[in-house]
């Protein structure tokens, strides 16, 4: 049976795409099938914590946790290397572990086509992992999150 | 009010010329009023600074005149002293008067090297500037890194310690330094310029200007928060703590970011990004409550306005139901300009703090920003074309933000004449009424009377007056929306309609402190209830999407 267990997070910088690169690297080895960042504010200052679901018992000491964290957001999932171009809304909930594909504003449908960008960061809420989508150009749906925003002043 | 009201008219009139005029600005009346709004901090054991009437101040602010003098301007703009942009000051300088501007801000991002070595750089080009031409305000600034936050438009009129002053600042506050190590050059003092350990250095920055106002080091220090709600880190208790840090100090916000040209489409020669580079999605210094839903992304603009002004009831409202100013602008963040041949010269910005001159390829280059006064404006009723001035004018919230010369000129009268007040205050006032009158607001739009930089006429379609409850300080300082804020009335504009428009409104039997503010629009992208749609990444064309923002009048009923 998988359980979620939490993982030391490396220091990351920069954009998504680079940072999700670092992070990805540093769970190796690990076999996690779910491998999610969420933002741990107990501390005085936010910090990126990482979380796996492993398969089996994990070797070495990792804090086992209940579930998903709440609002973690997904690196890797399950079906996420199907998810490439432009696809509709059901096909990306049938090929993958994401639930539910949910429009910014705009109602989604079955048939709804969303433009991936080959990039796809869906986010947990309890435990249903959520793709928040938003219009694009062309009548397609897009992630919310993507790869390179705009950087203003090396990333201050 | 016109350009000839000038400081002489103390004498003849009592109240204005008393020292609570704050715009009397003789030393022994500034100390008095601090004094006196010290104590009123005291008594109140609560956040109410210079800028604030206390409960016996009953003056009205920014009373009305006929032909009020509108100065526009921007208050953030980038030259080759920043790392990411390129252009010589003197270009952005020509470029601003080009396109209407009488004041511009010229403000580098913070940071070690613009510390050590670019405002030695910056400050004999801006002089060079101020003398080639006299009649365009050369103000300068700086693009602060908020500790814990966003950037912000920090800046200082000329004078004999101005520089000083900004370089101390930055030395002292800028998130970029405190977060850069010292084996770097930095403090090493915060991890990161948007964590919250920075937050108590942001409060610590803005007294520190405060108290140069205070000292007479300078005559008025401003900040504007900028492009607010871009990466969701600046907070609602965070915008609340700077601006009662230091009320005079720290104004208000971009309510519209710059890079108003990065949505232009690939097709059209455009980036097909997020309008005002409004693309990024939470991160670890970002506040939990803007997280994007399925009804609403703070990340991205709404109608080319950042989503903290542009929704009703927002963030904004929030802060203005509190009954205190929170005066919102429109720049142009000018980097790199759409359409433009230049890229940044070769210089290593790091080790000389400058990019050196730019170069002409000669092939238009994908950009995401206009010249500044190209396409966004910040307008400002001020006594005089003088640098204090206007400075002033912004402060006293007698601002409006403009994109695409959507108007050419607002003026706005709000008085209860059964008050036996004929003259009313305006846009950034504050009247005093008693329970139970009428209160009148006349509005009248100047429409655009020439084409605007895209090239056409902009045609005004409606105008919304909006108004909610004063609620009094917000108990959650996170609080970010203004529920009971609402479109009071929506004027149309008929089709035809040239030169002026006017309407009013009556507010009957006013029973409780309020205020109200004026938007308007082209009238193009507007959902079911009147508001701003989001913009939509790569698909969005600025001019056919032109909306104006006025600031509030407060109306205080006694």
């Amino acid at each position: 049976m998988s359980r979620w267990f939490g993982v030391g997070c490396p220091p990351v910088a920069g954009a998504a795409a680079h940072a999700d690169h670092v992070l990805l690297s540093s769970v190796d080895g690990l076999g996690a099938d779910f491998v999610c960042t969420h933002v741990d504010r107990t501390g005085a200052v936010a910090r990126t914590a990482l979380a796996v679901r492993l398969g089996g018992s994990p070797a070495g000491a990792l804090t086992p946790l209940a579930g998903p964290p709440d609002g973690g957001r997904c690196v890797r999932f399950p079906g996420q290397d199907a998810l490439t171009g432009t696809l509709t809304a059901a096909e990306i909930v049938a090929a993958s572990a994401i639930d539910e594909v949910v429009g910014v504003g705009v109602p989604v449908a079955p048939d709804s086509a969303v433009d991936t960008l080959g990039f796809l960061r869906p986010t947990f809420a309890g435990e249903r992992l959520v793709l928040l989508v938003e219009p694009a150009a062309g009548g397609v749906l897009r992630p919310v999150e993507i790869a390179d925003p705009h950087e203003c002043c090396g990333g201050h | 009010m016109g350009a000839g009201h000038d400081h002489h008219h103390h004498e003849l009139e009592p109240v204005e010329g008393s020292w609570r005029d704050e715009t009397d600005d003789r030393p022994l009346s500034v100390a008095r009023r601090r004094f006196l709004a010290g104590m009123g901090v005291a008594a109140a054991a609560t956040a109410v600074g210079a800028g604030q009437a206390t409960a016996d101040d009953r003056t009205p602010r920014n009373r009305w005149s006929p032909g009020e003098r509108w100065y526009a301007g921007d208050h953030h703009i980038h030259t080759k002293y920043s790392p990411d942009a390129q252009y010589e000051v003197a270009t952005q300088v020509a470029n601003a008067r080009k396109y209407g501007l009488d004041w511009l801000v010229i403000t580098d991002h913070g940071g070690v090297a613009h510390q050590k070595f670019s405002i030695d750089q910056v400050t004999p080009d801006i002089e060079a500037a101020r003398r080639k031409y006299r009649d365009t305000l050369v103000y300068q600034g700086l693009e602060w890194n908020i500790p814990g936050a966003e950037h912000a438009t920090v800046f200082l009129p000329p004078g004999r310690h101005a520089v000083d002053i900004l370089r101390a600042f930055e030395a002292a506050y800028d998130g970029g330094i405190l977060s850069t190590p010292v084996a770097n050059g930095g403090l090493g003092l915060i991890q990161r310029s948007t964590s919250a350990d920075g937050e108590p250095y942001a409060l610590a920055a803005l007294r520190y200007l405060d108290a140069q106002v205070f000292a007479g080091r300078t005559e008025i220090a401003l900040m504007l928060a900028n492009h607010p709600a871009r990466r969701g880190i600046d907070s609602p208790h965070e915008l609340r703590g700077w601006r009662d840090a230091a009320p005079d100090v720290a104004i208000g916000m971009e309510g519209a970011p710059g890079h108003q040209a990065a949505s232009i489409t690939a097709a059209n020669g455009g980036r097909a990004g997020g309008r005002g580079f409004y693309e990024a999605s939470p991160s670890v210094d970002s506040f939990p409550g803007y997280a994007p839903t399925a009804t609403e992304n703070p990340y991205r603009s709404y109608g080319g306005f950042d989503w903290m002004t542009a929704k009703l009831g927002g963030v904004w409202d929030s802060m203005l139901a509190e009954g205190r100013p929170w005066t919102i602008t429109a720049t142009s963040d000018s980097h790199q300009v759409f359409g433009d041949t230049f890229v940044p010269g070769t210089q290593d910005h790091n080790a000389t703090g400058s990019r050196g001159a730019p170069t002409d390829t000669g092939v238009r280059q994908v950009y995401g920003d206009f010249w500044p006064g190209q396409y966004s404006s910040t307008l400002v009723g001020a006594a005089s074309r003088s640098y204090v001035d206007v400075m002033r004018g912004l402060r006293s919230g007698r601002v409006v933000a403009v994109h695409g010369r959507l108007i050419d000129g607002l003026d706005l009268r709000v008085r209860a004449r059964s008050d036996g007040d004929t003259r009313g205050v305006s846009i950034g006032g504050r009247t005093f009424v008693r329970r139970g009158t009428d209160v009148e607001v006349t509005i009248e739009v100047t429409l655009a009377g020439r084409p605007n930089f895209g090239g056409a006429v902009p045609k005004l379609a409606k105008v919304d007056l909006i108004a909610g409850p004063v609620t009094g300080p917000a108990a959650d300082r996170d609080a970010m929306t203004a529920p009971e804020t609402k479109v009071v009335e929506t004027f149309a504009v008929p089709g035809g309609a040239r030169g002026k428009v006017r309407f009013t409104h009556v507010f009957r039997g006013v029973d409780r402190a309020f205020y109200l503010r004026l938007r308007g629009c082209d009238g193009n992208r507007l959902d079911s209830a009147g508001n701003p749609l989001m913009d939509i990444m790569g698909d969005d064309d600025p001019w056919t999407d032109l909306w104006f923002y006025a600031n509030p009048v407060f109306v205080d009923v006694v």
